[in-house]
């Protein structure tokens, strides 16, 4: 791992304020906690969030060190805005990492993933353990909202970009879905019992989703979520970690579950194959398809490091961070530098 | 030649000395708890807190650079003692700092003592510290009170620092909003539904340490007011359940050397601080309260030590907030779920025979019942019993803790090395069902196949001496001034406290230190039946002319057990009173169902709290302590005899 400045990111992330007049690109984020080395403690040894940089394909720490990192959102519509998942609660920085400043209160912690509103950075929404968190003016201040939910586990949620009123969550029982941003939950009668891990909308078809769940395996909805149905059954009682969408061919989609590998189809979900043998573990944590280089998918196995393949899992490259436990493995939209 | 402030700890020992041997409040010759003076216990107090610190100070090397933790360092800078090691440890030991709330609560009280020591140096110094090192807030409740009490506090040395100042981007005004809230609603759940992390001779000392933060150092009045009162509240909730310094009952948490031994546990250690019992221990909590200017009200100091009548003290308790899994009993204190918790203890003269319901009800380290007897010197003594069903799970690990189903487990035993292992001596567990009337105890387990690890196991330490397996199917034994009779269900073998197949190399070394020492001798009674249980009679010696006549008497007891299709007993105890449990059913006392929907916070002769009152009222003879957390009032009264 090489250590640079936070501006270099800075630059990257800031570059171009809007990306109405810039042109976009996804940057890889990730992050964990180093749990390997965790002998006789119950603190991990170092943890944070790192963006991928594509000049020197290493990773450099975004943020402020705290222990319980989980995720990273940016605004897309002020991609100086970052926000930090955390355990202390949710951080932001305004100025493309630069500063940063907790939002939160002490009602508001353990958070697990953060959505923006494409069209609109005030409205903010955030899953914690605790519940589901809205706010309204960019992150100052936070409401619970957990109307119609059975279980307040809140896992992860994707914004409509369709349709920003409508938000999918997914909880300790299954997806929920809001048509008013956030302020009331219906369950989707389809979804998996379970809780949900991983969801993951199509960038060429968002028609087309998919879920991880704890102990019922993969799950898919052509229709926009509406409906969802099992795929997958060799994974089918699986506890699925990571689940993603080919950035530009909707039949290619993978997914990876603990002590399952990694599994890939190439027919839209009918048939899966296992392309984990070149992998160190088969304890699967994360998996997301690089949208800058969509035939590469990447795959972080538990504290055996993160992998890369670009060849459809023939081959894999070692992406670093051996011995950690990776929470997040993900895209954020900047301004290209 | 000898220095001045030697000389000066010298005489400060010497006096400890003399109060400790002239008014022991256990020994023969010690006056009645009521008559000794409250002039008298606040001076004998203040003793004990100016040999605490002095303990401290003088135990500093002022050549050693190496060694001396944020509360020496504190220790020193109150004296004003060994000045230029303090600041010089001061650097090297917190470059980087490191643990969370745990370097926050000793760094503040660092900076509130050395206040007038500490130069523009160092000042610079620990504000760069604070403006640079982002601490996790924990997961737990302990946590939580330390993280939010330290930062409160040092935040209001500095009430006009801009959020330039500090690490998390705050103002020291929004910290200490933040802060405050946090801290007065924890007050207000924990006097309306009981404590989450409730009656822990381990992590009491968590929750003094920052009460006693808010006593000597809150400039807020109701800060301070109110911290001063949540250290009355804690300290009662232990003195009601306290035998000489030992933490009686149910435990949320406790940690294998202080089941083993608890006379070690922290607890003990605030006993002698705050009481006069048992011995000195060196101990943060009490280096903290004894800086911090808080006197305890002398009606702890009568409830703590008087134990000429035995009596029935229940407490209701809350779990940790639960994530997942919360289960149909749960119910929402502000939108986060908890189930309640029921406890009981039999405070006798000489033992306390504690229990909870059972159930997941804390996490990892929760200790379900317990008996502990009085033993005339602690040292060395595992003068205890307890049982459990050794239960791991992902559904527990993620029932309270923000972790994967499929790592929690592996995470936890990477600090609590025991957890996943079937000699473990804590934890709750789903199938195990605990009833109690007065010194009787009943368990019952009904554990499904497939459970990780399908047994029950009952500690018989080394010091129940006599043990006699019956005939009869009683184990009958004695420990110290009591005797025991156990009765189990279902066969068992023995099996000694051992760890040394369980502790990896290197890992849990601080479980593992000295454990041979701990545990030798000590053995469990281990029984594989799925479907079990056991009853526990209790007894003092002095009731009994012979050990011979205790036996005989218990052998007369009428008990009936049914294991199928559920575990049953029907059984009448030493007193004849007629006791009847059955898994899964609620359990009766001469025919009536025990009534867990009137439980109060508090309920027993020394101290009184009904649910949801923000109050509580100690009782000692004629004189009654009301806390109102409401009003944020501290009232002594006088009532008339009746």
């Amino acid at each position: 791992m090489k250590r640079t400045t936070i501006a270099y990111f800075i630059f990257v992330l800031v570059m171009g304020f809007s990306p109405l007049e810039a042109e976009e690109e996804s940057t890889l984020f990730i992050a964990f906690a180093m749990t390997k080395a965790q002998e006789a403690s119950s603190i991990p040894t170092d943890s944070g969030i790192y963006l991928r940089s594509e000049k020197d394909n290493s990773w450099h720490r975004i943020g402020p060190v705290i222990q319980s990192m989980n995720s990273l959102a940016v605004d897309p519509s002020a991609p100086a805005t970052i926000f930090m998942a955390c355990g202390n609660g949710i951080v932001r920085s305004k100025d493309g990492g630069e500063t940063w400043r907790m939002v939160t209160g002490w009602r508001e912690s353990d958070f697990l993933k953060i959505a923006i509103d494409p069209e609109n950075g005030d409205n903010i929404y955030g899953t914690s353990v605790w519940g589901f968190h809205l706010s309204r003016d960019g992150g100052e201040s936070w409401t619970s909202a957990n109307k119609g939910l059975n279980e307040k586990y809140c896992r992860t949620i994707i914004v409509d970009h369709r349709n920003q009123r409508r938000l999918v969550l997914g909880t300790g029982d299954g997806i929920y879905e809001s048509r008013n941003g956030g302020e009331s939950w219906t369950r989707v009668r389809s979804s998996p019992e379970s809780a949900i891990l991983r969801m993951d909308r199509s960038l060429n078809n968002p028609d087309l989703w998919i879920a991880g769940s704890e102990g019922e395996g993969v799950y898919l909805s052509a229709n926009d979520g509406k409906s969802w149905r099992p795929v997958a059954e060799t994974l089918s009682e699986a506890n699925v970690y990571g689940v993603s969408l080919h950035p530009e061919n909707e039949n290619r989609m993978a997914a990876g579950g603990w002590s399952e590998g990694l599994w890939v189809s190439n027919d839209g979900g009918d048939s899966w194959e296992d392309r984990s043998s070149g992998l160190p573990s088969q304890n699967v944590t994360a998996v997301v398809f690089d949208e800058n280089h969509p035939d590469r998918l990447w795959v972080s196995t538990f504290e055996e490091g993160t992998y890369y393949t670009d060849d459809d899992g023939k081959t894999w490259k070692d992406g670093d961070l051996y011995g950690a436990y990776v929470f997040d493995l993900d895209f954020v939209t900047s301004a290209k530098e | 030649m000898i220095s001045p402030y030697r000389l000066l700890h010298f005489t400060r020992c010497l006096a400890v000395a003399a109060i400790l041997v002239g008014s022991s409040v256990n020994g023969d010759d010690s006056p009645p708890v009521a008559e000794i003076s409250e002039a008298d216990l606040v001076h004998q107090y203040r003793e004990r807190c100016d040999y605490v610190i002095d303990q401290t100070v003088a135990n500093t090397d002022p050549n050693d650079l190496t060694r001396g933790s944020n509360f020496t360092i504190a220790a020193n800078l109150f004296r004003g003692a060994n000045l230029d090691w303090a600041r010089e440890r001061l650097r090297l030991s917190n470059d980087p700092p490191t643990g969370a709330m745990f370097w926050m609560h000793p760094m503040a009280l660092l900076m509130h003592v050395g206040r007038e020591e500490l130069n523009e140096d160092d000042w610079a110094f620990i504000r760069e510290l604070w403006r640079t090192y982002f601490p996790y807030r924990g997961d737990t409740e302990n946590h939580w009170v330390m993280y939010y009490v330290s930062l409160y506090l040092v935040a209001e040395m500095f009430p006009d620092a801009g959020p330039e100042a500090w690490y998390n981007g705050k103002s020291s005004v929004e910290i200490m909003a933040d802060a405050k809230e946090f801290i007065l609603d924890w007050m207000r759940i924990t006097t309306s539904y009981g404590q989450g992390e409730y009656d822990s001779p381990n992590y009491i000392e968590e929750y003094t340490r920052p009460m006693a933060l808010l006593v000597g150092w809150a400039r807020d009045p109701e800060l301070q007011q109110m911290g001063k009162m949540m250290m009355d509240y804690i300290l009662l909730d232990y003195a009601v359940e306290n035998l000489g310094g030992l933490y009686g009952g149910a435990h949320s948490r406790l940690y294998p050397r202080y089941l083993l031994q608890p006379g070690m546990a922290h607890s003990a250690a605030h006993a002698w601080l705050l009481w006069g019992q048992g011995e000195f221990s060196s101990n943060g909590g009490t280096l903290m309260i004894a800086m911090s200017g808080y006197t305890p009200p002398s009606i702890l100091f009568r409830i703590a030590s008087d134990r000429d009548k035995a009596y029935v003290h229940k407490e209701l308790k809350r779990t940790r907030w639960r994530f997942r899994h919360a289960g149909p009993n749960a119910f929402e204190v502000d939108g986060k779920s908890t189930i309640p918790v029921y406890k009981y203890s039999y405070v006798h003269p000489d033992f306390i025979l504690g229990s909870s319901q059972g159930g997941l009800l804390q996490p990892i380290q929760q200790q379900t019942w317990s008996l502990v007897w009085r033993e005339e010197n602690l040292e060395g003594k595992s003068n205890t019993m307890f049982g459990l069903q050794p239960y791991s799970s992902p559904i527990e690990g993620t029932m309270f803790f923000n972790s994967d189903w499929d790592t929690v487990t592996d995470l936890i035993a990477r600090s609590k090395v025991d957890y996943d292992s079937p000699d473990k001596l804590e934890g709750g567990s789903p199938y195990e069902q605990v009833f109690q009337h007065e010194a009787t105890l009943i368990a019952l387990y009904n554990i499904p196949e497939g459970t990780r690890f399908p047994l029950i196991s009952t500690l018989f330490s080394r010091d129940v001496n006599r043990r006699v397996e019956d005939e009869s199917g009683w184990i009958f034994g004695q420990g110290g001034p009591v005797y025991i009779a156990y009765r189990p269900f279902a066969p068992g073998e023995w099996k000694p406290v051992d760890w040394t197949g369980l502790l990896k190399g290197g890992a849990g070394a601080w479980f593992s230190t000295g454990f041979k020492e701990l545990s030798e001798g000590s053995e469990c009674l281990v029984s594989y039946s799925l479907k079990n249980g056991y009853i526990v009679e209790i007894a003092p010696v002095s009731a009994y002319e012979t050990y011979r006549d205790f036996q005989e008497a218990v052998r007369a007891l009428p008990v009936e057990v049914r294991l199928e299709p559920t575990p049953r007993v029907r059984y009448t105890n030493l007193d004849g009173v007629k006791l009847e449990a059955e898994y899964g059913r609620t359990p009766s006392v001469d025919g009536e169902n025990v009534d867990y929907s009137s439980w109060k916070l508090f309920d027993g002769p020394f101290a009184q709290a009904e649910r949801e009152s923000q109050s509580l009222e100690m009782i000692y003879g004629s004189e009654r302590y009301v806390l109102d957390f409401k009003n944020r009032s501290a009232e002594t009264s006088v009532v008339e005899s009746e």
